[in-house]
């Protein structure tokens, strides 16, 4: 979920889900984006961090829709998460939901999302003047990575619906610790499932993956020639992947191009 | 400068007459006209008696425009006229006219993108500097955003309009079209209060309609044939009163969140609805909410310009020609698909 | 051994909970007895501890039950009765008496008690109480403890985690995490009964 800047100039307050109202551990804002608050906070002790989502009510919205749309979604994104976790897909793990109040608390991901190592990693490289094109053999197993777990997922029967690389993380692998975990080492965990949906059309997996390869060229535009990496290591990650990739093909031509009929 | 604007994609016949007097002063309107052509209750406009509407029409729209601007030929720069998006024999009526006129009169024409007619004339009117702009109309539904010389689309209706959705919806209630069936399901929708469960569909920045027009058809169906239904939760009568609140209370909700989506993905507060979907006062309050919540405001027009009407086809036509751009008598064809980011919008920074 | 008092996140000063948990349990039929008659002395949740895997399963149970208590949703009779159904994947709620609450064949008991402002308990009274009437040895609510417990195939049966992809079901992709394996595989079964509970129901 992106951060929402144009809301430090909005003149009302974050809306507080109730059992944040009580005092204890203070929440901490995270992400503002324009569907739900992200907090970091604790589930149960104060030794257990969690994340609070919490999807405040929309005030343009009549409130039996608006109600029942948040509960809905609430209950969705959980439902994909305890199925993604279940079958072995790395993604945060559900503690705790109150759908009609609106607040979901899932595990704390320690670590950093791709986007930022990713371009920390890239500025590095540049200053000490690699050129592109050398052989990275750290990047490339970043992309690989990706490709393996947006491929485990797909393999699932869930579509992420917001594929970016602000939605995937480096979490650092305790057995690494020693060595100081280097900037793209870690395990990928996918986070944000919003806008998840349980599919197995070759159609959604495929624009899917064709929204994080736009990700990547318009964030990362030094990496976008890697992105064959993820699609290579995606290909062999579940049976069938490669008929997505052809379909990969056709939703690229057909892009932003769907006709109008005036 | 002045140009004169015809528009006629769909049932809407307008002539228009703006004025550019000066780089820094705000456009005048010299006139602005509309005819359309209404179908009967229970029916939706067919182009080929559109066409003919529009046929026998233009001249005499034409002349009253000239007339009320107190323009002669000689006063006027170019001809705009509607290249496309749009219904076929409609927009061919309209665009044989203007080679007409341009013949005629020896005046360069100026093919122009029916929705950036809408979007300019809308920033023009409301004074709006870079809002995002969600266009709905029966034919059209965009959230759109101005990046780099072009409105580019962030997010759309992926099978109808939600005009076309209420339009439609209108039909099978056999509800009038005069002035506009979207305007009487608007009218009925103030009566309603019962919020019926219906399919809710927005995908990311995108949309559909076609769901829940599915579903509302069915509930008319059945309401039709049993009177005595009752709302579960409530216990009380349901009405097409009811029907018609659900529903736009519904594609409303969903048009809100897909152009709250663009905002916060563009960083933007101010939102400029177009279109004339756009007229609907339900919708200003919804995105007015929603707007002010962030900081922001919603900008709107009123009938006059929401609705189809040449005088927008005028105005993006003469700040395109202001830039050197002219369509060729060759070149004058028109389309039924044009996409709204094909256009090179060079009269912006 | 002594009743704990415990502080759960988010829940106010006002709503304390006390925690008790008991081994060799003699006279599990007469506290079931208690319980079906609905004496009011025994206003507690009396929690087969065989199917609790950890302090933290057990806790997530009375977290969840106070929030629905606090909200004014409760589905079962009380607080107590809620915490016993909030450890159910389901919405069943006889059907998780059954599963989790004490039965005659209870051997390891755990008894939780929630003192409200409507109806307060304190601390030495409810120890007072549970030692005269729990026939049977008070151990230390810990993981340790419970561990020891656990009767794991019944648990998994009960939250249908009985697949071959295994609990940490990550693939060979994973051989970078360290030996303990066991440790690795009880916690993600806790993750995973942690969001069954939370669901309870809303799956397809």
């Amino acid at each position: 979920m992106e951060v929402d800047t144009s809301l430090s100039q909005s003149s009302s307050p974050v809306p507080l889900p109730l059992i944040l109202q009580r005092p204890s551990v203070p929440a901490i804002l995270i992400a503002q984006g324009a569907e739900a608050l992200l907090f970091r906070s604790t589930y149960l002790l104060p030794s257990l961090p969690c994340a609070l989502k919490y999807r405040p009510s929309k005030p343009y919205r009549h409130p039996t829709l608006d109600l029942r749309l948040t509960k809905h979604r609430i209950l969705s994104e959980a439902r994909v998460l305890t199925k993604c976790r279940r079958e072995g897909v790395p993604v945060p793990g559900v503690y705790a939901l109150d759908e009609g109040a609106g607040w979901m608390m899932i595990e704390w991901v320690d670590g950093e999302v791709v986007r930022i190592r990713l371009n920390e990693w890239l500025s590095r490289r540049a200053q000490e003047g690699v050129p592109q094109g050398v052989e990275d053999g750290k990047l490339v197993g970043l992309m690989r990575r990706i490709g393996s777990a947006v491929g485990r997922m797909h393999g699932v029967g869930v579509v992420h619906g917001d594929l970016t690389t602000s939605n995937l993380m480096l979490r650092p692998v305790p057995a690494e610790g020693v060595n100081g975990g280097g900037m793209l080492d870690g395990e990928i965990v996918l986070i944000d499932f919003g806008l998840a949906s349980q599919s197995t059309q070759d159609e959604d997996r495929a624009v899917d993956l064709y929204v994080l390869e736009r990700a990547f060229g318009s964030t990362h535009s030094k990496a976008e020639s890697l992105f064959t990496e993820v699609l290579g290591a995606y290909e062999k990650s579940f049976k069938g992947a490669n008929i997505v990739l052809k379909k990969l093909e056709e939703v690229r031509m057909r892009g932003r191009k769907r006709s109008m009929l005036g | 400068m002045i140009s004169i604007g015809l528009e006629g994609s769909a049932n809407k016949l307008g002539v228009g007459i703006i004025s550019h007097p000066h780089p820094n002063k705000p456009a005048q309107i010299l006139s602005n006209i509309r005819h359309t052509f209404i179908s009967p209750p229970g029916e939706g406009f067919l182009p080929k008696d559109t066409a003919m509407h529009h046929r026998s029409w233009v001249v005499r729209l034409v002349k009253q425009a000239m007339a009320e601007a107190g323009v002669s030929i000689a006063d006027i720069d170019c001809i705009c006229y509607t290249k496309g998006p749009g219904m076929g024999a409609p927009l061919q009526s309209v665009a044989i006219t203007a080679r007409m006129l341009s013949v005629l009169w020896q005046k360069e024409l100026v093919g122009v993108n029916h929705c950036v007619g809408h979007i300019e004339m809308g920033r023009e009117i409301t004074g709006a500097q870079n809002p995002v702009v969600l266009y709905v109309s029966g034919g059209n539904t965009q959230v759109i955003a101005y990046a780099e010389h072009r409105y580019r689309i962030f997010g759309e209706a992926l099978d109808i309009a939600v005009g076309n959705c209420l339009d439609r919806f209108a039909r099978t209630l056999e509800i009038s079209n005069d002035p506009a069936p979207g305007y009487n399901v608007e009218q009925l929708a103030k009566k309603g209060k019962i919020l019926l469960d219906l399919p809710y569909a927005v995908k990311g920045m995108d949309c559909s309609f076609s769901g829940i027009l599915a579903s509302i058809d069915l509930l008319a169906g059945e309401l039709k044939a049993n009177p005595d239904k009752r709302d579960p939760i409530t216990g009380e009568l349901i009405t097409t009163a009811d029907l018609c609140f659900s529903l736009q209370e519904t594609v409303y909700a969903m048009l809100v969140e897909i152009t709250e989506r663009a905002m916060a993905h563009v960083g933007s507060s101010q939102v400029l609805i177009v279109g004339g979907v756009g007229c609907n006062e339900r919708l200003q309050e919804m995105m007015g909410l929603m707007a002010r919540d962030r900081g922001g405001s919603v900008y709107a027009t009123d009938e006059r310009f929401c609705i189809d009407n040449g005088i927008m086809i005028a105005q993006a036509g003469l700040l395109a020609y202001e830039t050197g751009f002219t369509t060729p008598l060759e070149e004058s064809t028109c389309t039924q698909r044009f996409r709204t980011d094909e256009v090179f919008v060079k009269w912006r920074d | 051994m002594a009743l704990e008092c415990i502080n759960l996140e988010h829940v106010p000063a006002s709503h304390t909970i006390h925690a008790a948990l008991f081994q060799n349990i003699k006279n599990a039929s007469f506290l079931h007895q208690q319980l079906l008659a609905g004496n009011t002395e025994f206003e507690y949740a009396l929690i087969d501890a065989s199917v609790i895997i950890s302090r933290l399963h057990a806790l997530a149970a009375i977290y969840r039950a106070v929030n629905d208590l606090l909200g004014n949703k409760l589905r079962s009779r009380n607080v107590h009765s809620e915490i016993v159904f909030s450890l159910s994947p389901n919405n069943n709620i006889a059907e998780s008496f059954r599963r989790f609450g004490i039965s005659p064949e209870t051997t390891s008991l755990l008894v939780i008690k929630v003192s409200t402002p409507s109806s307060p308990a304190a601390g030495e009274d409810i120890q007072s109480h549970l030692s005269k009437v729990v026939d049977g040895e008070q151990v230390d609510f810990s993981d340790g403890v419970l561990r020891a417990m656990t009767d794991m195939v019944r648990v998994k049966k009960i939250y249908k985690l009985n697949y071959s992809s295994g609990v940490n079901g990550r693939g060979k992709e994973n051989a970078v995490y360290g030996s303990d394996r066991t440790s690795q595989d009880s916690k993600e079964l806790e993750m995973l009964i942690l969001g069954s509970m939370a669901l309870r129901g809303a799956t397809n």
